[in-house]
């Protein structure tokens, strides 16, 4: 009775550490990106989504998408004092600076902008939905981050990572939907 | 007489304004015309010599000559096809080498050599040579064809992780390989467009001769680039990161005739 007793404390330590180890080629896969510099080792820790997104090769199954679009959620936020619509000077220089929005990249925004990418849909004329409060609100939180829109969509989450604060968001906001920027003055009509 | 020239000048204006406006129709060449045109005009500036003409020169003299502290050429090196045989070698790596126990590629393999044979020590080892002693290396295989076998253990782990970090989605851009070169492939960012890596078989043009910015690389250096061009850190050279995405990347070449020194955008 003594010895069973023991033995099954065994087991369950056993189980118990074996279950902590990681897997064989998680670790070595770790070992890899270790190896390749501690900045690239850095930049590869990914969070829980960005897994999800590359276990699946961004395309979850049906039943993770809701939690994943609702986590995505929760991490929006937004400008004291609550104005999502900005001054579109200053969002026309983030929208352009590779280093922040670096919108052209994908998007067509300002049609007389020749070095725009094709990779994400023309924003030319964004403004003609108007500038209500619902437009407003989905331009500001899909700027700020398209995975609560999309999972894993190839446009970074530029407001979750800091790329752009919550007031310079506001400020893309007004880029595309002020009537006065070049994203709509310069649409041909 | 003159009306007859008259009337030749009038047929050459409307003939040079016809083609004008036909070149104007013509939609933007793709990248490999584009290429081609760029070499074409490079061919003539340099009187029949390319500039990657003069890396596999460089990389010929450095190769054969006998340097290090212990004072051998790298002709001994064994690439995958035993010592002293360098044709074709290129089409088959990265592989594994008993000797240093690792999974290495070309850059690899030419450092281990001059670290293993010639004495060099690794800080001794100049990336310029290196890119050199690829480019003439590259040169004695061309038009071979990518024959990259995962025959040991060591190579399918490394293919595997290749695999795994081609799909890896990370860092402040949230971005990976694929998300370009699969799923926007043939798209443009900015100016730029995006190849297929995995249908275009693109490992068979590299080592490459890159005319946009007059610079040789290796696919070490162009994997970095892609890193570089996603505000991420690039893996080291060297690196078994590198090295399983490059094993990763010639795999899906298998088949195709090589084209070296390739010469690229």
């Amino acid at each position: 009775m003594e010895i069973r007793r023991h033995l099954w404390w065994i087991a369950v330590l056993w189980a118990g550490f074996t279950l902590s180890q990681e897997g064989p080629f998680l670790q070595r896969l770790n070992e890899a990106i270790q190896d390749g510099g501690s900045a690239y080792a850095r930049d590869l820790q990914q969070d829980a989504d960005q897994a999800l997104c590359s276990r699946y090769r961004d395309r979850l199954p049906p039943e993770a998408v809701e939690p994943f679009l609702q986590r995505q959620r929760s991490l929006i936020r937004y400008p004291a004092g609550g104005r999502l619509l900005g001054d579109w000077k200053q969002g026309e220089a983030l929208f352009t600076n590779p280093r922040k929005g670096n919108c052209y990249a994908c998007h067509t925004g300002d049609p007389k902008e020749k070095g725009a990418g094709r990779m994400g849909p023309g924003l030319v004329a964004y403004g003609q939905r108007g500038t209500s409060e619902a437009v407003v609100r989905f331009t500001y939180e899909k700027v700020y981050n398209a995975w609560a829109f999309q999972p894993c969509s190839l446009m970074y989450r530029a407001g979750v990572h800091g790329i752009l604060s919550p007031e310079e968001t506001a400020h893309i906001v007004a880029f595309l939907l002020d009537p006065a920027s070049p994203v709509n003055a310069n649409a041909r009509r | 007489m003159s009306r007859l020239w008259r009337f030749v000048a009038a047929g050459l204006a409307l003939l040079a304004l016809g083609v004008g406006v036909f070149a104007q129709d013509q939609p933007e060449p793709s990248p490999a015309e584009e290429a081609k045109k760029q070499r074409q005009q490079l061919l003539e500036q340099g009187g029949g010599i390319l500039p990657s003409d003069l890396y596999v020169a460089q990389g010929e003299e450095l190769f054969k000559a006998v340097r290090g502290p212990k004072g051998v050429s790298l002709e001994g090196c064994d690439f995958g096809r035993g010592a002293g045989q360098v044709e074709g070698v290129v089409a088959q790596l990265p592989r594994y080498f008993p000797d240093t126990g690792r999974v290495e590629d070309l850059d690899s393999r030419i450092r281990s050599c001059m670290i293993g044979l010639q004495g060099f020590k690794p800080e001794e080892v100049k990336r310029s040579e290196v890119i050199a002693i690829a480019f003439y290396l590259a040169s004695l295989s061309h038009e071979a064809t990518v024959d990259v076998r995962l025959a040991t253990p060591q190579e399918k782990r490394m293919y595997a992780l290749g695999e795994e970090l081609f799909w890896v989605r990370a860092g402040p851009r949230d971005m990976g390989c694929a998300t370009c070169h699969v799923t926007y492939r043939g798209k443009r960012s900015g100016v730029l467009p995006l190849s297929d890596v995995v249908g275009e078989k693109v490992a068979a043009h590299w080592p490459a001769y890159r005319y946009s910015n007059d610079s040789a690389l290796t696919m070490e250096d162009r994997i970095r680039t892609c890193y570089s061009n996603l505000g991420m850190p690039a893996p080291d050279y060297y690196s078994d990161a590198v090295i399983a995405l490059g094993l990763w990347l010639a795999v899906q070449s298998n088949g195709a005739k090589m084209d070296l020194p390739g010469f690229i955008r």
